[in-house]
């Protein structure tokens, strides 16, 4: 590999999470303070040390009720901090801690916290169901200029017509499919912070009301109120950190049209990402020990599971039929807390973060997989996406 | 016809000409001057030859369902459903490809690969939305 690489220069130090259901009666800047509280003592550092400050989605922006809570600058203040670097981002926001590495990596920080809060789900039960685009601004701007007039609503509508032409060109069935919700829920039991974790059967998924075809109820992830904190630290910390967790690889790569209707191929979404991970390291699919791979709706985690090499294009409907391969003592235990179908949408990967270090740290309780020692996380799907692989710390 | 339930557009410099068409009746995309490649949405240069010299072409051609859902929720107040939204593209027009909704069959009979023509119907703010017609076969 040569030159040391940049993600080699940070660590995944702390994790934090405030308390995260379908509705907490708490401000989301409160349930902000609590998750970044959280992942600093968890990390082993004091407030003081924070020196960097970053949040997902930037500038207050916020397309959908509750998606955006927790001020950068009012969040500083309440910490009475100094911060050398700051970021708030949603173009380039490829993983939750993408410019954070970069920033400790170069020395422009030494132990950033990064945050995302959501209060959807009580955005969610004051809209009565899911709350549609447009419901905060009047009129649509910029790429959702060509969606919202014409009825295409909501995330569900941009990422169904994906759904619908993987389905059709591969011949995967939505019985093959819905082993994915279903096994994930498996996992949601053994997280005693998951918002779901009652049984649920393929004929529950068989049966549940269409959204828009071919996404039904199961394959959405649940709008939840919650906050999650990481800190990302400079390596030569270490010896400062309670647990650390080493980044082997990142990559963030948008190839196609980078926007939701005009991608060119919507049965290949997040290969070149992959792509670009795998050209990071010596380590291949068959090291991965645990995946945590975005799931804002079902196929997204089709997506990776292909993209990622873990099986062929248009084979992961076999590969995770049955449910076999991608439950705990599987080939590949998938979303071990339950992802955001049944843990929560905490959004833009920072669940499946948290849940990657608990599993490489073995603090992961019931749902542990034995010996993790490679990871993988990624961020959303379509073009604004990231992958990482993470690494136990020797 | 009662205008269609949704959001009404943000129209820009760029994509102007698109809404005063999609008023007639008229779909209409950009073409390039220089290497004569249709683009879409406008932006006002090529993105195959980056010219900056782009002028408006209609297409009056048969579209192809690239791919398609049936949208069964009610995100707004006194929003019909179901209703089929699908990704046209164009034999004549590669690298096009517009998002409309879609009349003329059953929600359930609306198929990728069937052919559509091109239409319009009252939409949100008094603006005309793609709306393509499902052609038999
Ligand atoms: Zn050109």
């Amino acid at each position: 590999m040569g030159t040391e690489l940049l993600e080699r220069r940070a660590v995944i130090s702390g994790v934090g999470q405030s308390a995260i259901g379908r509705r907490i009666d708490r401000s989301g800047f409160q349930l902000t303070l609590d998750a970044i509280l959280a992942a600093i003592a968890d990390a082993g550092l004091t407030v003081d040390d924070i020196d960097g400050l970053a949040m997902f989605p930037g500038g207050g922006k916020s397309n959908l009720p509750g998606y955006s809570a927790a001020n950068l600058y009012e969040i500083q203040d309440a910490l009475r901090i100094t911060t050398t670097w700051r970021q708030g981002l949603v173009e380039g926001m490829s993983l939750p801690f993408y410019g954070a590495v970069q920033a400790v990596a170069t020395g422009l920080a030494r132990h950033v916290v990064v945050y995302r809060t959501v209060k959807e789900g009580s955005a969610a039960k004051k809209a009565g169901g899911r709350p549609a685009y447009g419901s905060i601004h009047p009129e649509a701007e910029g790429p959702l200029a060509w969606l919202l007039p014409i009825g295409a609503l909501s995330p569900v509508c941009q990422i169904a017509p994906y759904a619908a032409r993987y389905l059709y060109e591969f011949g995967v069935t939505r019985e093959q499919i819905a082993w994915i919700p279903v096994t994930q829920r498996k996992h949601a039991a053994l997280n005693p912070d998951a918002v779901y974790r009652d049984p649920l059967t393929v004929e529950d998924y068989l049966g549940s009301r269409m959204i828009s075809t071919p996404i039904c109820l199961y394959d959405c992830d649940v709008p939840v109120d919650g906050s999650t904190a990481l800190v990302i630290s400079a390596s030569e910390t270490v010896p400062d950190l309670r647990a650390p967790v080493g980044l082997e690889a990142m990559a963030g790569v948008i190839d196609g049209r980078p926007s939701w209707e005009q991608w060119e191929d919507f049965t290949r979404v997040g290969y070149a990402t992959a792509a670009g991970m795998w050209a990071r390291t010596d380590l291949g699919p068959e090291d991965v020990d645990v995946a945590e791979l975005y799931d804002g709706f079902t196929i997204e985690a089709i997506w990776w599971l292909e993209a990622l090499g873990f099986c062929k294009a248009g084979e992961a409907g076999h590969f995770v039929d049955g449910g076999e391969r991608i439950t705990l003592g599987g080939q590949l235990p998938l979303n071990t807390w339950g992802g955001q179908l049944s843990g929560g949408r905490l959004h833009a990967a920072f669940g499946h973060t948290a849940e990657a270090v608990r599993q490489l740290r073995g603090e992961a309780g019931e749902r542990q997989v034995a010996d993790a020692e490679v990871a993988v996380v990624t961020s959303a799907g379509g073009f604004e996406a990231g992958a990482a692989l993470l690494t136990r710390w020797r | 016809m009662d205008a269609t339930i949704g959001i009404p557009p943000a129209v820009t410099e760029e994509t102007q000409a698109f809404w005063n068409a999609a008023s007639q009746g008229r779909l209409i995309v950009e073409r390039c001057s220089a290497c004569g490649r249709d683009n879409f949405p406008p932006r006002g240069m090529c993105r195959y030859c980056r010219s900056r010299s782009m002028v408006p072409t209609e297409i009056t051609g048969r579209g192809r369902v690239y791919s398609l859902t049936v949208n069964y929720q009610r995100w707004l107040p006194e929003l019909e459903v179901p209703y089929v939204i699908v990704l046209v593209e164009f034999d004549e027009h590669p690298g096009v490809r517009v998002v409309g909704r879609l009349r003329g069959c059953p929600p359930e009979a609306a198929a990728i690969g069937m052919a559509v023509e091109v239409g319009f119907e009252p939409g949100p703010g008094g603006y005309a939305i793609p709306s393509f017609y499902a052609l038999n076969r």
